[in-house]
């Protein structure tokens, strides 16, 4: 399929791109980091807290990692106008987005990926037995936080006080994932861990309800 | 009636929002007719 | 302009009988007491604003669609009469809670997705303050408010869902629960009337977003004068 052929072309490109200098992954990690720590300083990070606190700062910290983190995306397309070269190059302007939610997702689950152990480490947690379940949600959770992400940075790319204004409709439309991903994280940390399918089945709901919405809609975001 | 304040409260401040907003609809409607005034005579003038 | 005030001595006045039916005709709660009359001002707005947000949805997968700067104008002016007629809820429901349940806020399934719902078409509008040229200030708000009309029922799933994994006692019950057959009446003549009631804000402030139409072509005329 031309569609596919031609995103796995440019999801090469995004990911050749930030390889190369590395510089936005390097500092997504570190500023999660730094979330997890500073929000640790809110609270007593005992065991029983950290247990319940824990998933719902680190799913915070992948958030605005993530608005931060997806503010690039078509901002360093409008330099030299490449958006517009990507534009010619294929035919449906929904590769240009699908490339770009699977870099951005394979970046975001890097870092939380990165950041896991040393969370485990924080607040002496063992994921062992669970990493599985773990990484189905954090792949669903990214991956839902990349497409609306995306969309929402090719508006902001667009308008002024986009530092600001990507997070500002970002955070409110990623509630459900917030929500569900940081109860499917709770069930998957606590002293008798499961995987609770309901929530995989809400994030899944709306990675793909969402990916349709960008389908249906995403040439209109890319138009001059 | 019991709680009668709050019953007052609720209606008053949630009738004071859209009157409020009704009145800067009016507010902002009438400054753009003058605008719009303004500008026509301009242009009466300039032809 | 004669039928405009027409219109609106029609809705003032419904909403009037609507007010009065609230408290003289609606038989009163049983547990609550006369309190619970702040019910059919507050879940009316509520229905009156979910109504004009699926308005703004539908006007602006229009514009998406056929590009004319009216379904732009229907689209702000929804969007704004909306978070009017929320706002109102917000306020309304702590002053009934305050006085019953002894809390001004609970973080209960309707409660939360009504205030993300707010906060949505809070950014919707803040947006479109952001984007300057008229064409792309449409197209770039109309993509988000498809995004955010889609997400409110995704929100409201999600949070109840997680409200069930914490239960908390449930306040507010809806207005379908065990409602006197009278009650129901009075409820939906309420319901009825602030529909009209936003109608009318709606059709005000259309007006105003057309005249900022008006002002910018002829600014742009004289410009080129």
């Amino acid at each position: 399929m031309a569609l596919l052929s031609n995103a796995a072309v440019l999801v090469g490109k995004e990911v050749r791109t930030e390889f190369r200098s590395r510089e936005l992954l390097s500092t997504t990690i570190v500023f999660v980091l730094i979330v997890v720590v500073v929000f640790s300083f809110t609270f007593d990070p005992t065991t029983n807290e950290s247990r319940r606190f824990g998933p719902g700062l680190l799913w915070m910290a992948f958030l605005f990692a993530a608005s931060l983190m997806l503010q690039p995306c078509f901002l360093r397309e409008q330099v030299n106008d490449t958006l517009s070269a990507l534009r010619l190059a294929v035919r449906d302007p929904f590769a240009i987005f699908l490339a770009k939610i699977a870099a951005n997702t394979l970046f975001l689950l890097l870092t939380e990926l990165l950041m896991l152990p040393v969370f485990a480490a924080l607040f002496n947690a063992s994921f062992g037995a669970q990493l599985p379940g773990i990484l189905l949600t954090f792949l669903l959770g990214s991956l839902g936080i990349s497409v609306v992400g995306t969309a929402l940075a090719a508006i902001s790319a667009q308008a002024r006080m986009r530092e600001l204004l990507l997070p500002l409709l970002l955070l409110p439309l990623l509630t459900p994932i917030l929500v569900v991903s940081t109860e499917v994280t709770i069930r998957l940390m606590q002293s008798e861990p499961y995987l609770e399918w309901k929530g995989i089945g809400l994030m899944a709901a709306f990675d793909a309800v969402f990916l349709t919405v960008l389908w249906l809609f995403g040439e209109y975001f890319l138009e001059e | 009636m019991k709680n009668l304040n709050s019953i007052f409260a609720a209606y008053m401040i949630g009738w004071g929002v859209f009157f409020l907003f009704f009145v800067s609809i009016v507010k902002r409607t009438r400054d753009l007719q003058s605008e719009v005034e303004r500008l026509k005579k301009n242009m009466l003038r300039e032809k | 302009m004669l039928r405009r005030i027409l219109f609106g001595a029609v809705a003032i006045g419904l909403v009037a009988c609507a007010a009065y039916a609230a408290f003289y005709v609606a038989p009163e709660e049983r547990t609550m007491g006369a309190i619970q009359r702040i019910f059919y001002f507050h879940a009316a707005t509520a229905w009156a604003g979910e109504t004009t947000f699926f308005v703004c949805f539908v006007a602006n997968l229009l514009y998406i669609w056929k590009r004319k700067p009216h379904y732009d104008w229907l689209g702000v002016t929804c969007a704004e009469v909306g978070a009017a007629c929320i706002t109102v809820v917000l306020i309304t429901g702590p002053i009934w809670a305050k006085p019953v349940w002894g809390i001004w806020w609970t973080w209960d399934a309707r409660l939360t997705s009504t205030f993300v719902l707010w906060i949505l078409y809070i950014c919707y509008l803040l947006l479109r303050t952001l984007v300057d040229e008229p064409e792309r200030r449409a197209l770039l708000s109309a993509l988000f408010g498809v995004f955010a009309f889609i997400d409110v029922p995704i929100v409201f799933g999600a949070i109840r869902w997680w409200r069930t994994q914490h239960p908390a006692p449930v306040i507010m019950g809806g207005p379908g629960s065990g409602l006197d057959p009278l009650m129901k009446k009075v409820f939906f003549f309420n319901v009825l009337a602030m529909h009209v009631f936003a109608a009318f804000l709606i059709v005000q402030r259309y007006f105003l977003e057309k005249a900022k139409h008006d002002v910018a072509l002829l600014q742009r005329e004289a410009e080129v004068r």
